[in-house]
């Protein structure tokens, strides 16, 4: 066991972990933060994504150990039901959500995407969730929200600097 | 009944929850609870294999062990026999495995943790036995070397059989101008939802029985299943259906693989227990969509008038029988929507050692139509006819016979002519030279590809009937209790907008309860793509008998008839006069203190149709129609096939809600994308060689491109607003397309998908040594 501190979503947080836990089981375990979604356990379906440092990353392929003194980000820490970040409203807006599983990674690393790309053509766009399965939307709405948000939100900063 | 809401983008109910990670599904509850034991069972590392010994003593006091299971400790009154359809697959096996996914033992513990270290210390000796995996051979094979004694098929090898005979077709093949003879191979495939299969179940200690919490298609089957399993009376099972994280029909079966486990474990302990597959056992152990090798017979004039088919599949039906409803569907569908005046087509489903095959988006029609649009191709080269040309001709239309004898019906929606014109011009299909191989010089070839094909809607089982209960609360506004599960398709919305419709409510005075054995009426499963038609129709009968009160207490206090009465917009206002209104809310609570009931219970039962003994006659009453087209490029040194362009126009009657039928349409087309390049299972001696994401590997964002969707509407007169249904269909045609279209592009037909790299290449070189 060995304790580890970190920034989640903001609050410096300790927890006493084995070696060899995954930072996906800390947060949804520990945390109880059951937004991120554990879909295979071998980092190949992208549903436990959250942000580490600003990087989209794997949290089931993390040791949490690994975390030591960064800081992570959940969809917990991204937006609230009644104050949405512009992602997720574009994701309502477009109804790219169907069961809904893969969608905190899907937000997360499309919100990952524009804070390094504010301006992402289609194939950017799907190069960048391509590490993100979904089974149920064919990725065409999800497309069309991160565009839709990344428009949104260069409009909003325009908006901002005059 | 005014549409405001029906046929309009209303955003989900459900969509801010799951776009804020709000939303609980299973996995997600038992996180926030703490008063839960965990299991994991033990899987053996055979195909097929007799089971010699099994020693739990040493996993019996391993740390937090509460509770260690095998066949023997069961409790009394259960049949360790449960399954979709027809019980036959064991909790625990006893004596036999015949599968990797039939569970030896499970242990329950404090935390998962344990649980897993007990499970790896329980010690079974087997004896591997030889593993089964050509349905081919094996329905030869009698007695099954896999069922000793099955408990409904016996010692037979086959599971099912089914076979339509409508007229001899002898003497249309010795007729005919030409004659095709082809066998066409489709995969086993993974249904590859992102949530693994999970559960909790608790058990009851007031009044017996126990509450199941999981992702499901069918709460009501699973309350009788699992109580039939255990021997309680029905009404002691609640359950529970829970978000589920996709489902595309596997949960329907899959659901029962953990809960069965769990549902022993929790009666033995008297604790509520939490079971949760991991990735790789999801993979192994659930449902998979049958693999199926149809040997395929058409007779055709050299017009192009398909004169008869004659047809012999053979499907894979793996170690249970799950679902296996294969063969009816593998011989109703074999001649597509097409007029065939005579027909023979059998469907035969075979045990073989491989996981069991299941309902999977569009169970058997996939396989059936990957056939006979294959064989539309082959005809149209042989006669060289253009192939939208050779189908237009064949498609049925109102007054012709299908090859079962079904007449179609122009008031049940017939757009298949629209879809199929729709789709072509869409996807420039003027443009595709007559052999464009030809003129495809270079390394990359490019194609366009077009396949039709029909679907029917609801399960063909009599009676399918839906109830639901619709209940006004006296603020005027109202539960509306439907039993079917929100799988990720969009239930809540369809629901919510042909409820407020039918009520004259808006949106926010909607609460869907749904997926509850406690809170809804038996209305069967949430598969076949029933739920918008049969539960929506159920449910504008139940709102139909509320409004028909309230309007009738409102005569008395608008002193107007009721005929002259409506509700809009939550408030009864008379007809033309809207300044002449109340409130519903006051209507209701006037009527609530008349004694005039607020709850009624909507029913629809679809037309009672029955085959016939030779299974000619109508089965399905209403069907979905629709045309895939696609362009696509071969790059003929690598064998990979990029699908370009892909497009579905599809006849759904009426959309509900355009965005969720865009969505099932996109969603449908990108799983018949991975199922016709992408997806393979391997089995080698009955264990599966790629269990993982990793290795079976399902499109991603780089693999699909914009799916174009064009919604047709010819409405059903059974269908509420005339919709039909929507979810399987987009997946049906798009692997006949993908094939139609590697021709054009290369000249070869493939009769065989995937179409992965390996079978391009293979195929490129046969032709390459024929030239």
């Amino acid at each position: 066991m060995a304790i580890v501190s970190f920034i989640l979503n903001g609050k410096p947080v300790s927890c006493d972990v084995p070696a060899e836990e995954t930072l996906v089981d800390t947060i949804r375990r520990r945390f109880k933060l059951t937004g991120t979604k554990k879909g295979c356990g071998t980092g190949d379906c992208g549903a436990c994504t959250v942000l580490l440092d600003g990087d989209a990353v794997r949290s089931c392929t993390l040791l949490t150990g690994m975390v030591h003194g960064r800081s992570v980000t959940t969809i917990e820490g991204v937006g609230t039901m009644d104050r949405l970040h512009p992602v997720q409203q574009a994701f309502v807006d477009v109804n790219a959500i169907q069961c809904g599983y893969c969608i905190p990674g899907m937000v997360l690393t499309a919100i990952a995407l524009l804070n390094r790309n504010p301006d992402p053509d289609e194939a950017e766009i799907r190069e960048a969730i391509s590490g993100n399965l979904c089974r149920c939307t064919g990725y065409q709405k999800i497309v069309e929200a991160i565009s839709l948000a990344a428009k949104r939100m260069r409009e909003a900063g325009e908006e901002a600097a005059r | 009944m005014k549409e405001k809401y029906i046929g309009q983008r209303v955003t989900r109910p459900d969509a801010l929850a799951k776009v804020t990670g709000q939303a609980q599904f299973a996995a997600d509850i038992a996180v926030h609870r703490d008063d839960l034991l965990h299991a994991k069972a033990l899987y053996p590392p055979y195909g097929h294999a007799r089971i010699l010994s099994i020693d739990t003593s040493e996993a019996e006091h391993m740390p937090g062990v509460v509770c260690v299971m095998t066949a023997k400790d069961l409790p009394a009154g259960c049949t360790n026999k449960y399954g979709a359809d027809e019980p036959d697959k064991p909790i625990f096996a006893e004596n036999k495995i015949v599968y990797e996914g039939d569970a030896v033992a499970a242990v329950a513990a404090e935390t998962l943790a344990q649980a897993e270290a007990a499970a790896a210390k329980i010690r079974v000796t087997y004896e591997s036995l030889p593993a089964y995996e050509d349905p081919r051979e094996l329905r030869e094979t009698y007695p099954s070397p896999i069922h000793e004694n099955h408990p409904i098929s016996g010692q037979s090898p086959v599971s099912l059989s089914a076979t339509v005979r409508n007229g001899d077709p002898g003497p249309a093949f010795e007729q005919a101008d030409v004659v095709l003879d082809h066998w066409y191979r489709t995969p086993m495939a993974d249904h590859a939802y992102l949530e693994p299969d999970v559960c909790i179940v608790e058990p009851d200690p007031v009044q017996g029985g126990f509450t199941i919490w999981s992702p499901q298609h069918a709460v009501q089957n699973a309350k009788q299943d699992m109580a039939k399993l255990f021997g309680l009376p029905q009404s002691k099972v609640r359950v529970i259906g829970t978000l589920a994280g996709g489902g595309f029909g596997g949960k329907e079966d899959s659901t029962y693989d953990v809960s069965t486990v769990a549902a022993a474990l929790a009666m033995k302990t008297g604790k509520p227990v939490s079971f949760e597959f991991t990735r790789d056992e999801v993979f192994r152990n659930t449902g998979k969509r049958h693999a199926e090798q149809i040997h395929h017979r058409l007779a055709a004039d050299k017009e192009g008038n398909i004169l008869a088919i004659d047809v012999d599949a053979v499907i894979d039906k793996g170690a249970y029988r799950s679902v296996d409803i294969l063969p009816y569907r593998g011989s109703y569908y074999a001649g597509g929507p097409y007029k065939i005046p005579v027909s023979h087509a059998k469907a035969e489903s075979v045990f073989t050692n491989h996981p069991y095959g299941c309902a999977f988006r569009g169970l058997g029609v996939p396989q059936a139509t990957f056939a006979m649009e294959g064989q539309m191709d082959y005809l149209a080269a042989e006669l060289g006819m253009d192939p939208l040309q050779l189908r237009l001709k064949n498609i049925a239309r109102a007054g012709d016979r299908l090859h079962m004898g079904q007449v179609m019906l122009e008031e049940r929606g017939l757009g298949l002519e629209e879809c199929l014109l729709k789709a072509a011009d869409a996807i420039g299909w003027k443009d595709r030279a007559k052999t464009g191989y030809y003129d495809n010089r270079g390394t990359v070839k490019r194609g366009k590809g077009i396949a039709c094909f029909l679907y029917g809607i609801g399960t063909g089982s009599s009676p399918d009937g839906a109830h639901c209960l619709v209940q006004a609360q006296r603020d005027g506004s109202f539960n509306v209790q439907v039993s079917q599960s929100e799988l990720g398709q969009g239930l809540l919305a369809a629901m919510s907008q042909i409820a407020a419709d039918a009520l004259g409510v808006t949106l926010d005075k909607i609460q869907v309860d749904y997926a509850d054995t406690a809170a809804s009426l038996l209305a069967g499963p949430t598969t076949s793509s029933r739920s918008t038609m049969y539960v929506g129709n159920a449910l504008l009968s139940a709102c139909k008998i509320l409004t028909d009160r309230f309007l009738g207490y409102a005569e008395g206090v608008l002193r107007v008839g009721k005929s002259n009465l409506a509700i809009e917009d939550n408030m009864v206002m008379v007809k033309g006069k809207p300044e002449t209104a109340v409130p519903l809310a006051e209507i209701v609570e006037g009527a609530y203190t008349a004694q005039i009931p607020l709850a009624a219970i909507g029913s629809w039962y679809p037309p009672r149709v029955f085959f016939n003994e030779d299974m000619t006659n109508d089965q399905m009453h209403t069907y979905t129609f629709g045309a895939c087209a696609v362009e696509i490029a071969v790059d003929t040194e690598t064998g990979i096939i990029a699908v370009e362009r892909c497009l579905l126009a599809a006849d759904v009657g009426k959309a509900i809600n355009p965005d969720t039928v865009e969505g099932q349409m996109q969603g449908g087309l990108t799983q018949g994308i991975g199922w016709s390049v992408m997806e393979e299972i391997f089995m080698e001696n009955g264990r599966m060689k790629n269990h993982s994401y990793h290795d079976y590997l399902i499109p991603t964002a780089m693999d699909v491109p914009d799916m174009e969707t064009i919604i047709v509407e010819h409405p059903s007169d059974l269908g509420p607003c005339g919709a039909k249904g929507i979810g399987e269909p987009p997946l049906v045609a798009t692997a006949p397309a993908i094939r139609s279209a590697f021709w054009d592009a290369t000249g070869i037909f493939i009769d065989e998908i995937p179409l992965t790299p390996v079978r391009v290449m293979k195929a490129l070189k046969r032709k390459d040594c024929a030239e």
